[in-house]
């Protein structure tokens, strides 16, 4: 299978020990693959590189097969971009800056804007400074989708997105993939891209720690979970059942941590009676420190 | 709060203080070269300019015992300050209301807890430090300036430095009020100029026609007219700064009502009807072609920049007459206005008053246009439009074309009307000399756009105050170094020297190569450094 984007040994040095270093990537053409990392990873700084808009300084990019920084021109009129800070246009109405830069890209297909905004539910006829910031997003998509690309580069896309907008948004990059389009989404929510993509890279203070499939996400995921009995508590029950850690209870209520599956803790705690059963899902620098127990990322990389 | 809202105001305070204090030095330094040194040539000046106040009416207040010093620096320097300053205030409380709400600031400020009343009160108190700040580097500069002829009465200067700041905070909160009833930053500047232009007219025209005395009394400027506590003899109008005060109170506490009733982001009464008219309205087709697109984004400013520079060609030129009538019976000037001019004093005048001035105008215009490249960048846009299959040297080539064409079209427009204004009082310009003029003002103003262009690759939030201050500073050299007879070594540190004055003597062809060759290394380094440079960053 041809690489849609490979990277090699890139490096963006701002100094200080930040940035993103020797980051060693390819993303096959026709995945969808999530980029995965807490805020200031260097993510953003990826996508900037992979879209020519930042000099890597070392290493390289490319797209298609075309440098992203030498060949910037060639490697646009294959990519669908949505930056994770929106622009600023101002008074500029959705439609006019669809237009302008529409017709940078080499023109703009009506109905294909006409499906996708109303798809998206978005105005294009409100001044882009009375866009809330979801609606921006969703403009950004627009302008991303609208051409057809091979590749979209999708920085942290669903910000800012209500809970029916996200799953439009799941469906549309369902179907560019099912027309064989690459995607490219970055993101710090792990159950974000968990049901799109099929390979997801996880970077953590500027290097990349992890490339795995799906299922092996399910070793990284995990949920802290608070069980209220009205009885007895099963509390041993709990602490042999596998994947459950960090068992603590006080007076009739147990908190654990749950790893992959739930059948084993359902298991432990099935005849007690429950009154009350929550589970939160933590951010992904939690899951990912608690994965890797505070192991510095260079050891991490090792895993 | 207040602290945060005063830093906010640290820009054009540092660039108005910049301004008032070498505007107010500049005159009041000039006084001896200008009116002479002798109690006889000032009496001679202070009647020739009394002559001519009905022309001068446009710009500066009646003059009052310009035979001194004091005088002089009151009439000349914080005359036309007042209305430098209320462009100011326009700009900052179209900023602190709609520019801070857009930028989503005000949202985070009251969820923070700042009351709507304390936000309004902290954005006044805080301009009106900075209007302190600015006001007293002008008081500096008319006492640095006045130091080695006629010191100035510490007490007086304060008096009219403290009708002029009174002044400029009302006007701050008049327009704090006025933008409440807009939707944007641009509207709250539009209404806020189209209520400054009004008022000014008022006082103008009162200032030569009695008739207009009773309704000039509504305007701020006349309550600032009142006051002529500098010149001897002079006072402070007690009623006029009561009156400011009073619309300091007034204004702003409707402002706070009407904040406190509104939402963010939106007028006090209902949306704009241009929001309803616009659904399904097509975007405009001039959106979809290389320079157009850029024409049509920039419309608003060219009109503005055109409208205003057409504006003052007329006035320039149509005050001529009566300025040389008086001015030409002044021992020496005679001589001066008809040095190389053939004996012509009429073009000598139109030479130095409105080609004169055209340079800082279109040297502005080209400033404006530099920033509004520098915000492409640092908002995003030039990233959005990298974003697409776009050369980097294209963004910089169309900029470029659009300097060219907005300029171009200023200075036709300007320079016909100054022409046509010039026939319409009798006094026919030569046109090949006009034509000469007005060309030449392309290459010049482009200097400093393409200077911009290539400093803005490189920092483009600094370019912008840069090339303002180098802009004033030399225009200031070019205007002063004839009358102060500055050394040409100094004189030459101008860019101005570059236009050389083509209506009058030809030509400068140094001038203009070294222009040209400005403008093409500005903008070839500009796109080298486009090719190079990260952006969004």
């Amino acid at each position: 299978m041809t690489s849609a984007v490979r990277i090699s040994g890139l490096t963006k040095d701002y100094g200080a020990g930040r940035g993103l270093f020797d980051l060693d990537l390819h993303v096959p053409e026709g995945e969808i693959f999530g980029y995965l990392g807490p805020n200031g990873a260097g993510k953003t700084t990826t996508i900037r590189m992979l879209m020519g808009l930042a000099h890597p300084t070392r290493g390289s990019a490319s797209i298609f097969g075309a440098d992203c920084w030498s060949e910037a021109v060639e490697v646009k009129r294959q990519v669908g971009y949505v930056p994770g800070e929106p622009p600023q246009f101002g008074g500029l109405r959705g439609r006019q800056i669809i237009a302008y830069l529409g017709a940078m890209a080499g023109g703009v297909d009506q109905g294909r804007v006409k499906q996708l905004s109303e798809r998206l539910q978005l105005d294009l006829s409100r001044r882009y400074r009375e866009y809330s910031s979801g609606n921006k997003k969703k403009l950004m998509l627009v302008l991303a989708f609208m051409h057809r690309p091979r590749l979209l580069i999708l920085d942290e896309p669903t910000a800012g997105l209500d809970p029916l907008n996200q799953q439009e948004f799941s469906a549309m990059v369902r179907e560019a993939r099912q027309q064989g389009v690459t995607v490219f989404l970055s993101s710090h929510v792990l159950s974000e891209v968990e049901h799109i993509c099929d390979q997801v890279g996880i970077i953590r203070a500027g290097r990349l720690v992890n490339v795995s499939s799906l299922e092996d996400l399910h070793e990284i995921r995990m949920h802290r979970v608070e069980v209220e009995f009205a009885g007895e508590v099963p509390v041993e029950a709990i602490r042999r059942a596998e994947g459950v850690d960090d068992v603590s209870a006080e007076n009739h209520r147990v908190r654990c941590i749950v790893r992959g599956s739930f059948e084993p803790l359902m298991g432990a705690i099935a005849g007690a009676h429950v009154v009350n059963l929550t589970s939160h899902e933590p951010s992904l620098e939690e899951a990912f420190l608690a994965y890797y127990a505070g192991a510095p990322a260079e050891e991490a990389t090792r895993c | 709060m207040l602290r945060y809202a005063f830093r906010l105001h640290r820009w054009g305070m540092i660039g108005y203080g910049v301004v008032l204090f070498a505007g107010v030095y500049a005159q009041a330094a000039a006084y001896s070269q200008v009116a002479g040194t002798t109690v006889a040539s000032r009496a001679a000046f202070a009647h020739a300019m009394g002559l001519t106040e009905s022309q001068l009416s446009f710009f500066l207040p009646l003059p009052y015992r310009i035979d001194t010093l004091a005088g002089y620096v009151q009439w000349r320097a914080y005359g036309w300050l007042s209305v430098a300053l209320m462009i100011w205030a326009i700009a900052a409380a179209a900023g602190a209301v709609r520019g801070n709400e857009d930028r989503q600031l005000v949202d985070y400020w009251l969820s923070a807890g700042v009351s709507r009343l304390r936000l309004v009160v902290s954005r006044l108190a805080a301009f009106a430090l900075a209007a302190l700040v600015v006001v007293v580097a002008g008081g500096l500069g008319a006492l640095i300036g006045a130091a080695s002829s006629a010191p100035l009465d510490l007490g007086r200067l304060a008096g009219q430095s403290l009708a002029l700041w009174v002044l400029a905070v009302a006007f701050f909160a008049l327009c704090c009020l006025i933008a409440q009833f807009t939707a944007s930053t641009r509207g709250a500047q539009a209404a806020g100029a189209a209520v400054l232009v009004v008022l000014y007219l008022l006082d103008v025209l009162a200032r030569t026609q009695t008739s207009f005395d009773g309704l000039s009394w509504v305007s701020p400027f006349r309550w600032y007219d009142a006051t002529n506590v500098l010149g001897p003899g002079g006072h402070l109008s007690g009623p006029g700064l009561l009156l400011c005060a009073a619309v300091i109170l007034v204004a702003g506490g409707l402002a706070a009502l009407a904040f406190r009733r509104r939402d963010l982001r939106g007028p006090l009464f209902g949306r704009p009807a241009a929001e309803v008219r616009s659904r399904g309205r097509k975007p405009s087709p001039l959106l979809s072609w290389p320079l157009a697109r850029l024409l049509y984004r920039q419309r608003w400013i060219l009109a503005g920049w055109t409208l205003g520079i057409a504006v003052m060609a007329v006035l320039m030129v149509s005050i001529a007459p009566g300025s040389i009538d008086s001015l030409i019976n002044l021992p020496g000037m005679r001589a001066l206005l008809t040095h190389g001019q053939g004996g012509d004093p009429y073009r000598a005048f139109i030479a130095s008053y409105w080609f004169g001035l055209a340079p800082l105008l279109l040297a502005a215009l080209a400033v404006h246009l530099v920033s509004t490249w520098s915000a492409d960048d640092t908002e995003g846009i030039l990233g959005s439009e990298l974003s697409t299959p776009r050369h980097r040297w294209a963004v910089v080539l169309e900029r470029g074309l659009l300097a060219v064409v907005g300029i171009a079209v200023a200075v036709a427009v300007g320079s016909l009307l100054a022409a046509v204004t010039a026939a319409g009082i009798g006094h026919t310009l030569d046109p090949a000399g006009v034509l000469r003029a007005s060309w030449l003002l392309v290459p010049f103003a482009l200097t400093f756009a393409a200077v911009g262009a290539a400093g803005g690759a490189f920092w483009p939030r600094a370019v912008v105050g840069v090339l303002g201050v180098v802009a004033f500073f030399s225009f200031l050299v070019w205007q002063l170094a004839p009358l102060m007879k500055w050394p040409s070594s100094i004189a030459n540190l101008s860019v101005f020297q570059l236009y050389g004055s083509p209506l009058l003597s030809g030509v400068f062809w140094n001038g203009l190569w070294a222009m040209l060759a400005i403008v093409l290394a500005g903008f070839g380094l500009a796109a080298i450094q486009m090719q190079r440079r990260e952006v969004d960053q």
